[in-house]
Order: C-alpha cells, then structure tokens, then sequence
C-alpha cells in the first residue's frame, strides 16, 4: 500500500522534527548500499540517529536489516556510501573497530559461555583483564551499570542457569562495559514474555535518557515499538519507504508499510463443532535435562475440531511436555492416550503413524537439516512411509512431487525443490516445515511458537493454517509465548507455571489480563 | 579479509558452497607444493630432486613389479577410507580400523587353521567351499568387532574415538598372543610370523589381481549410490548432520551408531582380508602387523581429503599406494638416509590436508577502481537476504 499523503506530508517533516529535537547526530549513514551478486540488499540506506533517542529499524524478513546491522557493526563493508560517527567519516574494518569506535551489537543468538558465570562473560575479552583478573573491581564497575539503567541479573550465576532475558541482559552489558554508546540490538523481544519485554524497553529507554542511542531492529510486536521508541525506520526491499516519529504512526501504518499492503492483524475466528476427545493426557509428570519436574501433573483432552492454546513464559515446562507428547522425552508418570490408544512410551514412529504431527520450537536445529535440499528435509517426515520407500529405496519422484506441492500451496519463495533448506528464510522454512506436517493430515498436532521470529505476513499465514487445520477436524495444541496469538487463535487456554496449570478458561471468559496474571502464577483458577 | 597492494584490491573470503574442482585443485597444488618442499630434503641429503620423483613414478606405477603393488597397497587403502567415510557420513568417528582388520584376518585364518591349513602350503583343501567360508567369517568378524564400539556410542553415549583405540590394542595383543612363539598360529619357521595359507585356499585372481581389487573398486560405487538413494543411507545421513532433527524424525540413534560401525568394521575386515589372505606374496600375518595397523590410518587421512565421497577416495588411495610403495624402493635404489619414504609421505598427507582446508577460501584480486562492480562469484550464499540471523 502507498503511503496515505498525510503521511507522506509526516515523511518530509522529519526534516523539520530534526531541527527541533535536542539530541545531537551521533551516528549518521548516507546512501548505504550493499549487492550480493544479482540482490541489492541494501539499496541508498540513509539512516540518522541522534544520542538519547530510541531508534527501531522495521522491516521484513529480507527487507535487508540484517545486511543494513552487520554493516553499522563493521562485519560487512559498503559498496557504496558513508558512515559518519559524530559527525567524523569512519570505516569499520571489523566488529572490533567498530567496538573500538563505540558501536555495540547484541546478536539474537546468544554469544555467551554457558559455564561461566554472568560477570566472567561480560568481562571477557575486555583489556583490563588481560592477565591478573580483578573480579572484585570489575564486579563494581558492572554492579553500577546495572543500577544505572536498571537491570537486574544475577551476576555470578552461570550462564546456563539464566532465562533467555537474562541471557540478553548479559550480553547488552558486556557491550556497554566494553564501551558502547550505541547499541544495536538484533530483534530483542523475541525470545522474551510480555512483562520481560516491558522491563527491557524500560531499561532502554533509560538508557537512551543517558545519552547513549539504541537501535533495536525488529520484524514483529509492532505494539512495542509504539509504545517505547521514539523514531522508526521501515525497509523494505532493501531500501527506506518511511521515516517517522511513533506519535505519527499507527500499528496498521507500521505494518502496512513493512509489507507492503494492507495487513489483517485480526483473525477471523471460526467455531466449528467439536468432535470427540482425539488427545487425553492424565497427570503427566516429565523430568528435563537436569532431571527436575518440568512438568508436575498435567491433565487435559482436546477434541477434534479443538485448539487447545498453552500460554506461559519461556522454560515453565512448555518445551518437556511437548517433547513428551512427541515422544522424544520419556514421561516418568501418567499416561498419554492417542484415539484411546496408550502411546506412553510408543516410539516417535508409532505416534506419527498414528497420527500425530509435530511443529517443533527449533526450526533449524530440530525440524529441518540446514545443508539438506527441501526435498530430504520433507523426507523427514515421510522416510518410513511405504509410498516414499520402495524395497530400502528412496521414492525420489513422490518425495520431489509432494515438496513441489507444498512450495506451491503455501507459496513459499525458495530456488526450488533441490534448494538447500539453509537458503530459505525463517518464515518460508516454517512454511515447508508446516505444509510437510500438515500433508500428513494429523489427527493430533503439537505447534510450539508456529510464528516465532516470522514476519507480520509470514505469521499470518501461518495462523491462518492452524485454523484451516483444525476446522478440518485436527485436535491441535498450539505452544506460544506471545498471547495475542494465544488469544486469537485458542477455542480454550490453559495458562502454566512452574510445570502446573494455572488455569485452563474458554477463550470467552479469557481477558489478557487474565491469562497474564494466570501466567505470572500471580492467581489460579479451578482446573 | 581484504587488503590492498599497489593499488590491487585483494580480498580473500570464504566461498558460500565449494565444488568438486575447487577441492580437486587444492589436491593438486598441495601435491605440487609438497614435492617442491621435499626437494630441499633431497637436496640436502645429495639427490636430485626430479630424478628422485621420476623413480618413485616409474616404480609404482610403469613397472612390472610396482604397479601390482601400488593397486594392493591402494585398495587396502581404500578400503579402510570406507570403514572411515559410513561412520563418518553419521557424524561418528572410526579410529578402529587396525583391530577390525586383524578381527577378520584372525577369523579367516581361523577357518583355515580348523580345516588343517597350518599342517603345509601344500595341503589339499576344497578352497571353493572354505574360501568363501573364510571370506564370511572375515566380514562377519569385523562387521561385530566394530559393531561394539557402535552399540556402546548409540546407547551409552560412550565415545566411540575411546572405544575403537581400545579395541585397536586389545586385538593387536591378541594377534600378537596367535602368532608369536607357542602361539596356535604360529608358522614353521618360528620366527615370529604366522603360518603361510596353503595355495589352495587363496583368493584367485584376475589379470594378476586378486578379486578384493574390484570387489573394492566396486563397492566404491554401490556405497554411492547407498549412502545418496536408499531409505537407510538417507538416515544415516540424518542422522550424521543432526541427531537431534533425526530423533525427530524417528530415527533410532542406536540402530544407526551400529550399524554404520558395523560397516565400517566389514570395509575394514575386508582391507585385512585383502592384504593377508589375497594379496599375492603375503598370504599370511607377517611379524610386522602394528606397521599395517598404522598403514590403515592412511585410509582415514584418505577419507578426509576426499571429503567423505567414496569415488574421490579412489584417486587419493592410489597416490598414497603408489608413493608409499616407490617411495620405499627409491630410497633403497638411490641409497638414501631410511626414513625420507615417510617425510615425503607425511609433507604430502599435511599439505594435502591443509589445502583442503583452503579451498574453502577465493582469493579476488580487483583492480582498485572508484565504481564497485558487483561480485557475482562472491557470497553466493548471501543472496538469502531474506534470513533473519546468518
């Protein structure tokens, strides 16, 4: 969609608001522009950020943030245009330099080590602790930061013991303790739940009250920027289509012009009747790697035609219980029954024969090989089924048919069926990933954060799936940390915390509040 | 990393994908540069360099008496790059090849010894009901052998590298317990070697090979087309990128681990069979055996450089072959210090190693000029620029 005049008219006043605001440029980039081969990924960037303000930067998945990122922080050179840090032209020869310069990055995978504590890996690699090792003092210097923007986090824990926020929290303060006074952060919410997220961007923004810039690049939870960052950004394709102040903007402008077009952020809801019970699970009780109960007891049935949605943070028991369902953790107690058959302890091929289909958290780890081509990745699925595997040899023909099927019902943009799945991107690997396990028409489906790390118009395929799914009769239960999703996809919510229900409520009587409340363990209500 | 010399742009970066020519270059130059290197060797102990070289060519591979011996040598070669390459294809490492090779040769002359070969190498037997008696029991021997280490790593998670060095050590102490002084296999001679195999239970031949050559160059294909095209290969391979997306995917840990042991055992046994109980000239477990132990590591340096890819083995097992051989017989022609044979084996296997390593860069030289051009070779894989994260 063209963006309306007025905002056009909000485009060229930015001008103007520059002029007013108090905050000087600290960190200007002028027609940027970045070809890999044929791709122009990033195509006259110009990007203008002023200390004490916070800046996000919009785009798809592909809109070129990434490349417009590992440019800002020295890891890519520009073919084209300049980079000016207060006003000076510098040229970053490596994230080093430009930490040297004062540019700090903070990557959506963690880089941290997981076995030593939270102050060792901020400290790491710092000059000052390049032979005798002043824990004490540094501990100081690191304590005073925490103070300053209000962070709070553990500091001599290990790492491994940190929650994802926490984990993101340490690598935002190594980067300041090494000497950041802008940081990028690579889409910071979206390993963390709501009341973390509201805790970060507070602690932003207090940060860019000292002074210090802060640039968050986002794909999704358009709200949030709203609420917190002060300018937006938007790419697409590789070139900037708006620059604005959030007090112009509306969450349907964001969106419309991330992607493009007009966005339906609400969903349409269909009841359809429900079937019998497919899914009963009695008091399941499940250990976790490190042998405690993740899961303490639960009890549910989902009926066909169902979605059952499980709202909680991160690591209350989400992952184990649907790894139990899957079979790839053993359940210490309680029973699983699939169509009335006991599946406990059945191994994983049994359960997918018997029907169930299973959209794991970790698209790249779990549910695809990246350097395997989309045809052997759809195979994943389908590699013990008679169709696919004639006398111990591989059904190549079915296997290519099947996956150019599904590439094009779900339109997935990728080289073709022999593209390895590593070429893709998140969205369209979860496309195939969903449309391979969705063509197994499952009885029962497991979905765990379907539209995690998706694009605006990634996810909203996506949702728009499950629901087809389960008006075709699939019982599905729907894992997700974000609870609008929860809330507008779930026929009924069972809210977990610390591996026990708080509360499963019909969508109907399910505020936000609600749920939030049932997910923080703050109240419980009957199961 | 780029750099600029003379007004050169200079840019070295890692390729996105690499091709067969790419690794097959870096195999010649790194083949090229080591004898370059090991001049200067020859150089200094007073040989000419080329004259070296040539004798080693025309020894392993034009003459009458090398070139038969470059093609055993080879294809015991290539066959523990096998019993390397299938553990390897499931992400597990086979360092057992010395113990799954004498578990074979112990096994077929086994078999012989209970039919009464040990008695003289003339004796009489039915050689076409027990030599492939022999040759089952050899396959079948080390196929269990190295299924051990399998099981123990797909249901204990114990590490197989641990698991196969042990077993080296326990079947070459048993090997030496077989042939030694006193021992049942013990030859006539008594000088520490094993009995000789009767004529009438070795492995006949074709065009003065014997059958295990093609068997080996055979199998190179079908273990191809295995590990590409059937439903077990394609687990494997699963399972060897991610055992995590193959629990996933149902596929049982334990039955790949030993399985993929369990071939790698058989590749390996059959490298034993091959050289102890086929090869003309040998046909019995000479005193010398932990040097053919070490010799079975050349197969593992072999898969590595043909990149786990059966066909590509075939190439570097012959140059191996062949160098090891004529290396040996140059040394003693020319009348060189002992032990020059195996630094040009060793340059030659680092190099080739390390060059590996290097194709996976492109070196980009570019006039510096004011208007960037578009890199078409460069970061193929970049054109993604649709992922989030890289």
């Amino acid at each position: 969609m063209p963006l309306s005049a007025q905002e056009e008219s909000d485009e060229r006043s930015v001008g103007a608001a520059r002029a007013r605001s108090a905050g000087r440029v600290v960190l200007e980039a002028r027609g940027i522009t970045k070809r890999f081969g044929t791709v122009v990924a990033n195509d006259r960037i110009d990007l203008t950020v002023r200390a004490g303000e916070l800046h996000a930067v919009l785009g798809e998945n592909g809109a070129g943030k990434t490349t417009l990122m590992r440019i800002l922080f020295g890891e890519l050179q520009p073919d084209e245009g300049e980079i000016y840090l207060d006003g000076q032209r510098v040229r970053f020869r490596s994230p080093r330099d430009a930490l040297r310069h004062g540019i700090g990055m903070v990557h959506q995978e963690r880089k941290l080590i997981p076995a030593h504590t939270a102050l060792e890996n901020i400290i790491l690699g710092h000059p000052k602790t390049g032979a005798i090792l002043n824990l004490r003092e540094a501990e100081r210097e690191v304590s005073t930061l925490c103070e300053r923007y209000g962070f709070r986090v553990p500091l001599h824990a290990k790492v491994w013991q940190l929650s994802e926020g926490e984990k993101q929290i340490v690598e935002i303060l190594k980067e300041l303790y090494h000497g950041a006074r802008i940081l990028i952060l690579d889409e910071p919410t979206s390993v963390l739940s709501p009341p973390e997220i509201v805790k970060l961007l507070e602690s932003l923004t207090r940060m860019a009250k000292e002074d210090l810039a802060v640039i968050p690049f986002i794909t999704h939870k358009l709200p949030v920027v709203l609420e917190h960052c002060d300018r937006v950004t938007i790419l697409r394709r590789g070139r900037v289509v708006a620059e604005m102040e959030t007090q112009h903007a509306t969450e349907q402008t964001l969106a419309a012009a991330m992607v493009g077009r007009e966005v339906v952020l609400q969903l349409e809801r269909v009841q359809v009747p429900l079937g019998d019970p497919i899914v009963r699970v009695q008091d399941l009780w499940v250990r976790d790697d490190r042998g405690l109960f993740a899961v303490q007891g639960l009890s549910f049935e989902i009926r066909a035609g169902e979605i059952l949605g499980i709202a909680g943070v991160a690591g209350n028991g989400q992952e184990p219980l649907a790894e139990a369902l899957a079979g790839l953790r053993p359940v210490e107690r309680g029973t699983i029954t699939l169509d009335s058959i006991d599946i406990t302890h059945a191994p994983v091929l049994e359960r997918w024969r018997r029907g169930l289909g299973y959209i794991p958290t970790e698209r790249r780890e779990v549910g695809s090989i990246p350097t395997f081509s989309l045809v052997d990745n759809v195979l994943l699925n389908y590699h013990f089924e008679s169709e696919f595997s004639r006398w111990g040899i591989l059904a190549s023909g079915q296997a290519r048919e099947l996956t150019e099927r599904i590439l094009r019902e779900y339109s997935v943009v990728a080289a073709g069926p022999n593209a390895p799945a590593r070429s893709l991107s998140g969205g369209n690997l979860q496309k195939v990933i969903l449309g391979r396990v969705l063509a197994r028409k499952p009885r029962f489906l497991i979905a765990c954060l379907p539209t995690h790390g998706l694009d605006v118009g990634a996810a909203e395929f996506v949702q728009r799936k499950l629901l087809e799914a389960k008006q075709s009769g699939t019982a599905v239960l729907l894992i997700s940390e974000d609870l609008d999703e929860i809330l507008a996809l779930s026929d009924r919510i069972a809210a977990i915390y610390e591996g026990q229900f708080t509360g499963i409520v019909p969508v109907s009587e399910a505020s936000k509040e609600l749920v939030g409340e049932l997910m923080a363990g703050l109240r419980r209500e009957r199961v | 990393m780029r750099a600029v010399i003379g007004g050169y742009l200079i840019r070295i970066e890692r390729r996105a994908d690499l091709r067969w020519w790419h690794t097959t270059l870096a195999s010649v130059l790194a083949i090229v540069f080591s004898l370059f290197l090991v001049g200067f060797a020859f150089l200094r102990v007073g040989a000419d360099p080329l004259e070296v070289y040539s004798e080693i060519v025309r020894y392993a591979f034009l003459s009458e008496f090398g070139l038969p011996q470059t093609i055993n040598r080879a294809t015991f070669v290539l066959l523990a790059a096998f019993a390397l390459i299938v553990p390897l294809r499931a992400g597990l490492w086979n360092i057992g090849m010395p113990g799954q090779i004498y578990a074979a040769t112990l096994a077929a002359f086994g078999i012989a010894y209970a039919f009464g070969a040990k008695r003289s190498v003339n004796v009489q037997l039915p050689g076409e009901l027990i030599i492939p008696l022999m040759f089952l029991a050899a396959l079948a021997a080390s196929a269990v052998y190295g299924a051990i280490a399998g099981f123990l790593r797909g249901r204990f998670q114990v590490n197989e590298i641990v698991t196969t060095m042990m077993l080296n050590w326990a079947m070459l102490w048993i090997v030496a317990h077989m042939i030694r002084e006193g021992g049942p296999f013990m030859g006539r001679t008594a000088e520490g070697e094993g009995f000789t195999l009767p004529t009438s239970l070795r492995l006949p031949q074709i065009l003065g090979l014997p059958l295990t050559v093609y068997i080996a160059v055979a199998l190179a294909v079908v273990l191809t087309w295995f590990l590409a095209k059937t439903t077990l290969g394609y687990r494997i391979r699963t399972y060897g990128e991610s055992p995590r997306a193959a629990e996933y995917a149902g596929i049982n840990a334990t039955r790949i681990s030993t399985l993929v042991f369990a071939l790698g055992g058989l590749f390996a046994g059959l490298a034993g069979y091959h050289y102890f109980a086929a090869v003309p000239g040998v046909f019995k477990i000479p005193k010398n055996y932990a040097d053919f132990g070490d010799f079975s590591f050349y197969g593992l340096i072999t898969g590595l450089i043909a990149r786990n890819n059966p066909i590509a083995a075939i190439p570097v097992a012959v140059l191996f072959g062949g160098v090891s051989g004529g290396a040996r017989f140059m040394q003693g022609k020319l009348r060189l210090a002992f032990g020059i044979d195996y630094a040009l084996l060793g340059v030659l296997m680092i190099m080739m190693v390390a060059f590996q390593a290097l194709a996976h860069y492109s070196v980009q030289v570019e006039r510096q000029a004011a208007v960037p051009r578009p890199q078409l070779e460069l970061e193929r894989g970049e054109s993604r620029v649709e992922s989030p994260r890289h």
